[in-house]
């Protein structure tokens, strides 16, 4: 008898330590722009795991059989949408076995709902290269789109886990109150540099030229997919003569040889940018990626 | 007092009346004393009134310029900041985020209309996020995250061009959807549905064209099945026609495969259709914290798509026994496909995929013959951190694959003897994509078919092949292939030996929903 209590005393003492452990909500995000949101808004109340490489292609990424157990134990899924991940996502979800996710639960966040999209395609053909038929989806690179996913993925949190929704209500609110204070500072930095013409290898700053004021309509690549072609590039350098386009904005995982072919011809200056938190050094949060790429911007315009 | 009233009248309209008698008149007559009272009190009335007028007047300039003064102040405030061109005036200050706009690439018009006020502070992003979800059974229910569609359709088209120095293609290669001619072939034109039934169900479907050497078209429903998402305790479940899960490339569709033509060892141990029936599968994502999934599949075996298994052969015959019409006795007469598969990520740029297979049933050419086919596989790949659109990668895939099969007498003991035939083969193959849209690959094949002084069917002469090819995509959307077989078939007790080489160019297109695929 004494031994089956302090067995069953030891038992609801591991339980206990099992059930405190599950405590923190499981946040699986596609991108490290979610995960990085995640983490702010959720602090040490979530875990996050983020699926794809910060340096990595979004549209490319391997779905690895290891993210499928990563989708089946998690609370809370955050997706872009808007056919961001459409290469390799849905064979994920297919086996994920997770009703928590599925789509329409509380825990299912597609960060495109609810968005205005720039740029939606009159006519979906893929004449056009790799179109986006529901609008470019490289939105989070701008600060108040990002600010209203963070308060969408607050809001799922607090469904899924109303004890700590406060905790995540005042985070959001730190966490804007801080772009708020900072797009002041970006503005003021790349404020000369209104309406300047930047290159870019592919199509997924308009957000950012938007927000900003800069001009990003020229690319390496003659149509979004499609890899840049001799005729092409020096149609591009002569227009960017034409324009005085200072700067070539480059992500980690395009053909740096091509842009820096491009930059030696025209004295352009090459950015090294990227869209996610964690690839370019000191930016493991939005609001450092942000800082870098504006510094970075007004650093390769304004010098000589 | 009336009459002073009425007198008063009287000389005050008395002028008004006789007014015109008098302008009639030439001459002037003398002003009488009412008229001159008349005109001056009109006059007094006049002044009166025109001060009045002057009054109202200073009233309402004064006014006015009270107004005017404050504008010209508000004015002045908002030329400060312009300016001084401090924070008031850039960037976009849109309400929206982002308009819908024109085609790719024209950029909305409201951004151009920048107003002062920096940075945005446009209060409304977007509408309230979480919305869009559908609050019936039959809306349409989003995919993904995709965009709202109730079916996904796709159609990928493969042909290949192919010379050989054997006359007879269809017996060298071997599968069905292989080139089976000298010239063009189109072997698999592939129509595949998929989408979301209802919330507990996605179905799925595969239906394939194909031209045979005579260019009559046969269809083929390859797959249809449905599949539960949300089952508890991590299992899942399937109902249909569906590939086995034995092995890597057995569930895999042609257009995903790297190289142009089946290995030996699956077209001739799990048939030139592959191995698939209808029936059931039953798997279970292991609680491990690597990815473990063990799955049991159940299904009828029977026909050319359960080769090994019920299968009664051309034209009745199967390695030259008359074969049974067995039927479905009881359970025993069913095909079991167990599997077991693991995925490790060594690295977060190499993964790696093992599994067993095992596949279990009776065979047609006798009342109790049985077969046994044991397969593992292993999967490597390497794919760069900063791969652009996948690119550079480096993937290995090895399958060994070995059949015990009774071969019994047939029908009437037909046969002259039984044979029990261990027949087993591996294929190898790497695929190093070396550059954006790139891939060139080598692939080894062994088989090796049991030895017979009695059997003399010649898809059960032994052989290996070593194939390299190179591919080349211009988007993921079509791909070219070239690819080179060197076959070697070895002599047997009825068959000589022989070379045969063999080129294929193979093309392919594919259209509609963005196709994703499995790892």
């Amino acid at each position: 008898m004494r031994r089956a209590k302090s067995f069953l005393t030891a038992l609801a003492g591991v339980l206990a330590l099992v059930s405190s452990a599950h405590a923190t909500l499981n946040v699986v995000a596609t991108l490290p722009d979610f995960g990085a949101l995640a983490t702010e808004i959720g602090g040490d109340k979530v875990e996050v795991t983020v699926l794809a490489k910060a340096t990595e292609d979004s549209h490319f990424v391997d779905a690895r059989p290891s993210f499928i157990v990563k989708l089946r134990n998690a609370d809370v899924l955050i997706e872009g949408g808007a056919e961001l991940e459409t290469g390799w996502l849905p064979p994920l979800l297919q086996n994920a076995r997770n009703e928590k996710i599925a789509t329409g639960a509380p825990g299912r966040v597609v960060a495109a709902q609810g968005l205005r999209l720039m740029n939606v395609p009159t006519d979906v053909t893929r004449a056009a290269g790799d179109v986006h038929a529901l609008g470019n989806p490289h939105y989070m690179i701008d600060p108040i789109i990002a600010k209203t996913v963070a308060e969408h993925i607050a809001h799922a949190f607090a469904a899924c886990d109303a004890a700590n929704a406060a905790t995540y209500e005042a985070n959001y609110r730190t966490f804007a109150a801080t772009v708020d204070a900072r797009l002041q500072e970006w503005g003021k930095t790349l404020l000369p540099f209104k309406g300047a013409n930047v290159v870019a290898y592919h199509d997924s700053w308009p957000y950012l030229a938007h927000r900003f004021g800069l001009t990003i309509d020229t690319f390496l690549e003659p149509k979004p997919g499609i890899p840049p072609s001799p005729s092409h590039l020096a149609d591009v350098i002569d227009k960017m003569k034409a324009q005085h386009s200072k700067a070539i904005i480059l992500e980690p995982f395009h053909n740096r040889k091509i842009a820096e072919k491009v930059a030696a011809s025209t004295g352009a200056k090459i950015i090294d940018a990227a869209q996610y938190p964690g690839a370019l050094p000191n930016t493991e949060t939005y609001v450092g990626l942000i800082d870098a790429l504006v510094a970075r911007i007004a650093a390769a315009l304004g010098g000589q | 007092m009336n009459i002073r009233v009425f007198f008063l009248v009287i000389v005050c309209t008395g002028p008004m009346v006789g007014w015109p008698a008098r302008a009639q008149q030439p001459s002037v007559a003398l002003p009488q004393s009412g008229d001159v009272e008349a005109l001056k009190h009109q006059m007094l009335e006049m002044q009166a009134g025109l001060k009045q007028i002057q009054i109202q007047h200073q009233r309402e300039v004064s006014a006015l310029r009270a107004e005017v003064e404050s504008l010209r102040r508000v004015i002045d405030d908002l030329r400060k900041p312009v300016a001084t061109g401090g924070e008031g005036s850039f960037p976009t200050t849109d309400e929206s985020v982002a308009a819908p706009s024109g085609p790719h690439g024209a950029p909305s018009a409201a951004p151009a209309a920048a107003a002062p006020g920096f940075p945005t502070t446009d209060a409304a992003v977007a509408a309230a996020p979480g919305a869009a979800t559908p609050a019936w059974l039959s809306g349409p229910i989003t995919i993904a995250g995709g965009g709202k569609t109730f079916l996904n359709l796709s159609l990928d088209a493969q042909f290949a061009g192919a010379v050989s120095t054997e006359r007879h293609l269809d017996r060298l290669e071997v599968g069905d959807h292989d080139p089976q001619q000298r010239g063009f072939n189109a072997r698999n034109t592939e129509l595949a549905l998929d989408g979301a039934v209802d919330p507990y169900f996605e179905g799925f479907a595969n239906i394939v064209f194909k031209l045979d050497n005579d260019n009559e078209t046969s269809v083929e429903v390859e797959e249809a099945f449905m599949q539960t998402t949300t089952l508890p305790w991590s299992l899942q479940a399937k109902g249909g026609q569906f590939f086995a899960p034995f092995g890597r490339l057995n569930p895999q569709h042609p257009h995903v495969w790297d190289f142009v033509d089946t290995p030996l060892v699956s077209g001739r141990l799990l048939g030139p259709d592959g191995l698939r029936g209808v029936g059931t599968q039953w798997s279970w994502l292991t609680p491990l914290p690597w990815y473990s999934q063990i799955a049991l599949a159940i299904q009828n075996g029977n026909g050319g798509t359960g080769f090994s298994f019920r299968n009664q052969g051309d034209g009745g015959v199967f390695y030259n026994r008359t074969t049974f019409d067995r039927g479905l006795g009881g359970v025993d007469d069913l095909v079991f496909i167990p599997r077991l598969e693991s995925s490790f990520d060594l690295s977060s740029t190499h993964t790696l995929l093992v599994g067993a297979s095992g596949a279990f049933g009776p065979n047609d050419t006798g009342k109790s013959a049985r077969t046994e086919i044991y397969g593992a596989d292993l999967f490597y790949k390497w794919k760069s951190a900063h791969a652009e659109g996948g690119w550079p990668f480096v993937k290995w895939q090895t399958e060994a694959l070995g059949r015990h099969f009774e071969a019994d007498r047939g029908v009437d003991d037909q046969f002259p003897v039984r044979e029990t035939f261990d027949d087993w083969g591996v294929y190898s193959q790497v695929v190093w994509g070396f550059y954006k849209g790139w891939a060139a690959g080598l692939r080894g094949d062994v088989l090796h078919m049991e030895a017979s002084d009695y059997t003399d069917d010649p898809e059960r002469q032994s052989r290996w092949r070593i194939a390299p090819d190179v591919t080349w995509y211009p988007t993921e959307f079509s791909k070219f292939r070239l690819q080179y077989n060197h076959d070697f078939l070895e002599a047997n007790h009825f068959m000589h030996s022989g070379n045969a080489d063999s080129v294929f160019l193979q093309f392919e297109f594919s259209l509609g929903a963005h196709g994703a695929h499995k790892f």
